[in-house]
């Protein structure tokens, strides 16, 4: 395959005519940690087809691939689009939004996401008929305020009412960011719980956010896991970028 | 009697309709350690199943280097749903013969852990120092592309094998040379992945130590 340069790649985000090559570029400048001036506010251009009515299906595709992007880079002047687009009605747009404004670390998205989350597991986190979603993305939305970090007693409330969801990934989520926030042994005790569960899908989703929390005291658990491999590598990565020490990498080694 | 045992576990194989059944009928017959269950445990690598896959790749490791010329031509039969096994149990027999699997599976294999297992076997073939001084060089050439993947555990997994391939006497000090100064890039800002220099920063210590 031909390898494409920067700007080629910001030339097919810049026109109109391809999506799909918009619905690349948009991932690629996201993948590749773009530093190009162009690439934050033309990755925001994008986010326009999303007030318009009807929404262009594909347009729209190119938005959300512009919203991950927007997260990976970490550029606070896409701060305020994206807060905007949490209280879009479409489920997908909140979800990736709330997702990057968590891997922005923006406090500024803290109040609005509560407020989605406000109602608990019979509002929020109802499930829908005849969907597999809930009312709300709450595991996005419970991940954020993890990720986010800022530790208050409204936050925790908000979360903590999750933790009794019937649906073990919105547990582990609001497990998860309760041990980022308040790195009480409590949270990862209820993680590794579920790292025993018997859905191989659960399993993987509490590996991961073990690792994400850096939590270095679960690595026994990780190790034992019945997880492929690939997972552990990515969950101990976290454990080791926020561990002195050579256990968690001498535990990588013997993974690969 | 051993031949019995395996054609009756191997009906019971060809029988077995959901994944804890099959993962119950490989796992018989890879208790049976006959090697002439290879054939059967690679066409079960075959299945599009991890869970089965996972237990036929320790059935296969166990029987040894023995089954080497079996995988590498079970590989030219075309079984590409196996490939990513295969490789995972070439690396694990650390066999010599699978160098040139290995080295392929590093440029042309697109999922990130077969081309980190390939790096893996790279980094622990059995090689003896004083005889195979080519392949050696062939094993550290392939780490120190590795080191360019785009994937941070492939990468990862190029600093392991480093370490492991700089500390023998054998290396020609070029080579050596070569390798140091991969650490030392990988160690540096230079590297996008915190965990990536932590290791590389890791091997530079214990090459520099021992």
């Amino acid at each position: 395959m031909k390898a494409f340069s920067e700007e080629q790649i910001l030339d097919n985000l810049r026109q109109q005519d391809d999506t799909s090559a918009q619905y690349y570029a948009a991932w690629w400048l996201g993948k590749m940690r773009s530093q190009h001036r162009d690439a934050i506010p033309l990755l925001i251009h994008t986010l326009s087809a999303l007030h318009k009515q009807p929404v262009d299906p594909d347009r729209r595709g190119v938005a959300l691939n512009s919203i991950r992007a927007l997260g990976l880079l970490r550029d606070a002047s896409a701060s305020g689009d994206l807060l905007q687009l949490l209280q879009s009605d479409d489920y997908s747009v909140r979800e990736e939004a709330a997702r990057s404004l968590g891997s922005m670390k923006d406090p500024g998205a803290i109040k609005p996401i509560c407020q989605l989350l406000s109602g608990g597991i019979d509002k929020a986190g109802r499930e829908q008929k005849g969907t597999a979603l809930l009312s709300e993305p709450c595991e996005a939305l419970i991940e954020a305020l993890g990720e986010i970090g800022d530790d208050s007693a409204m936050i925790q409330d908000t979360i903590l009412p999750f933790c009794k969801h019937p649906r073990p990934l919105v547990r582990a989520a609001a497990c998860r960011s309760l041990l980022q926030l308040t790195g009480c042994s409590q949270w990862a005790e209820e993680l590794k719980t579920l790292l025993e569960h018997p859905e191989p899908l659960v399993r993987r989703g509490a590996l991961l956010d073990l690792g994400a929390t850096g939590w270095t005291a679960a690595l026994p658990a990780i190790k034992t896991a019945a997880v492929e491999a690939s997972l552990k590598l990515v969950a101990l990565r976290g454990l080791a970028e926020c561990s002195d020490g050579t256990a968690v990498l001498d535990a990588m080694d013997d993974l690969l | 009697m051993t031949i019995n045992d395996l054609q009756t576990a191997v009906l019971q194989l060809d029988r077995a309709t959901s994944t804890p059944e099959l993962v119950r009928a490989t796992k018989k017959i890879c208790a049976l350690m006959d090697p002439n269950a290879a054939p059967t445990l690679i066409k079960v690598l075959g299945y599009n199943n991890p869970a089965v896959a996972a237990t036929a790749t320790q059935g296969l490791i166990k029987l040894g280097r023995n089954i080497v010329p079996t995988l590498l031509n079970s590989l030219d039969t075309g079984n590409y749903g196996a490939r990513a096994w295969i490789v995972k149990v070439l690396a694990a027999l650390r066999d010599p013969r699978g160098l040139d699997l290995l080295e392929h599976a590093l440029i042309a294999d697109i999922a990130p852990s077969v081309r980190r297992s390939a790096v893996r076997g790279l980094a622990d073939l059995d090689l003896d120092e004083s005889k195979a001084l080519k392949e050696l060089a062939r094993c550290c050439n392939g780490l120190l592309q590795a080191c360019r993947d785009d994937e941070w555990i492939v990468r990862y997994a190029a600093v392991y094998g480093l370490e492991r391939r700089l500390t023998l006497s054998a290396l020609p000090p070029s080579m050596k040379n070569k390798g140091r100064s991969m650490l030392i890039e990988l160690a540096s800002e230079q590297e996008d992945v915190k965990v990536v220099r932590l290791r590389a920063s890791l091997a530079l210590q214990r090459l520099c130590v021992g």
